[in-house]
């Protein structure tokens, strides 16, 4: 039987508990980053808001950046190893457009900057990534065999990876 | 960050621009469109997702952004099963008529969102003497959490907390509730706080 783990605005959560499965619901121009190290059997998600902490809050999951770093230092915490981590991107979607607010509204290509910049910076490379565009997207990573799906409005749940 | 007397402040500009609202609404549809008394209370931006049914619900936001004097955030938010009906009661089709949303309908709930921050902006602005500038309406159709993103995003404050007026469009028989989200930046919450003397 799975366990659903909601993983909320500005949170994450590592596990090696192959029945749960994290869960990141509606994401807009939020960005779900998730870890997986499948022959340590431990997987994590992040549910960042925000591009980067700028040094203020740097233990803080809201922003894409610390994110990261939080969680690569649980998944390895947890026996994950850094030359083996697989890392997924979902999310930062522009479904809010009004002309002329350009710039207040691109939160969701931010956050992908920021990603790519943070995990380059950790010298560590996106294995699979479905980022950008107008819609939301529910996000699930399995723990169990680190298996990552996105899911939109009247569509069904797709396989970003894993089997 | 909602004192008694900044909250009743709200209210009164609220009450105003409600019953305003509803005089737009029966000009542009040549019908008397009552509206409710509103309820209003404060909430964390947070709980609005539980709210509207959970981050992965289908739902309609009509956005508009509010700049100069008083400035955040307006959302009119309702279930996408809500909006057909609303449509249908603007344009004064019996409920059930209308079953998605188009250009022609987005464009009626966009104005419909036009029409109810203008009103209540310009209640704001007579009360308050402080003007504010809306900008055209956005009219969102996703998942209640993708809709929230950017408003969450951009107050840069997960705990912050909005005003919700929940009212409800009467035409004839038909009535829709909606829920109408006013979340103001701390630049609007400073001016009504000098206003209200709160320190």
């Amino acid at each position: 039987m799975n366990t659903i783990i909601p993983i909320g605005l500005g949170e994450y959560k590592v596990s090696t508990c192959p029945t749960e499965i994290l869960v990141a619901y509606g994401l807009g121009s939020c960005l779900a980053i998730g870890m997986s190290d499948p022959r340590a059997n431990v997987a994590g998600l992040v549910h960042a808001v925000l591009p980067e902490s700028n040094g203020n809050g740097s233990n803080n999951p809201k922003f894409v950046d610390s994110g990261i770093r939080l969680l690569l230092a649980d998944m390895m915490g947890m026996g994950a190893s850094r030359h083996r981590i697989l890392i997924h991107l979902a999310g930062g979607a522009s479904v809010l457009t009004i002309p002329g607010y350009t710039q207040t509204f691109n939160i969701g290509s931010r956050n992908i900057a920021a990603a790519i910049r943070c995990l380059l910076s950790e010298r560590l490379s996106i294995t699979s990534k479905d980022v950008g565009g107008n819609n939301g997207r529910t996000v699930r990573l399995y723990v169990c065999n680190g298996r990552m799906t996105v899911q939109s409005i009247g569509q069904p749940e797709r396989t970003l990876f894993g089997p | 960050m909602f004192e008694p007397n900044l909250f009743s402040l709200i209210q009164n500009i609220t009450e105003a621009g409600v019953s305003r609202a509803a005089e737009g609404f029966s000009g542009m549809v040549g019908e008397v469109i009552t509206t409710t008394y509103p309820s209003i209370q404060t909430i964390a931006l947070k709980d609005i997702l539980e709210k509207m049914g959970g981050p992965e619900n289908e739902a309609v936001g009509i956005y508009i952004r509010v700049d100069h004097g008083l400035p955040g955030h307006m959302m009119l938010m309702m279930t996408y099963a809500k909006a057909l009906n609303l449509v249908d009661l603007l344009l004064g089709e019996p409920e059930g008529t209308t079953q998605t949303l188009g250009p022609l309908e987005r464009s009626a709930l966009g104005e419909i969102g036009n029409l109810t921050c203008s009103f209540f902006l310009n209640a704001a602005s007579d009360i308050t003497g402080v003007n504010a500038h809306p900008s055209p309406p956005a009219v969102l159709v996703d998942m209640v959490g993708a809709i929230l993103d950017v408003v969450v995003a951009v107050s840069d404050n997960i705990s912050e907390r909005g005003v919700l007026l929940q009212t409800t469009f009467l035409r004839h028989q038909a009535e829709i509730q909606a829920d109408f989200w006013i979340i103001p930046d701390r630049d609007a919450l400073n001016s009504l706080h000098l206003l209200t003397d709160v320190p």
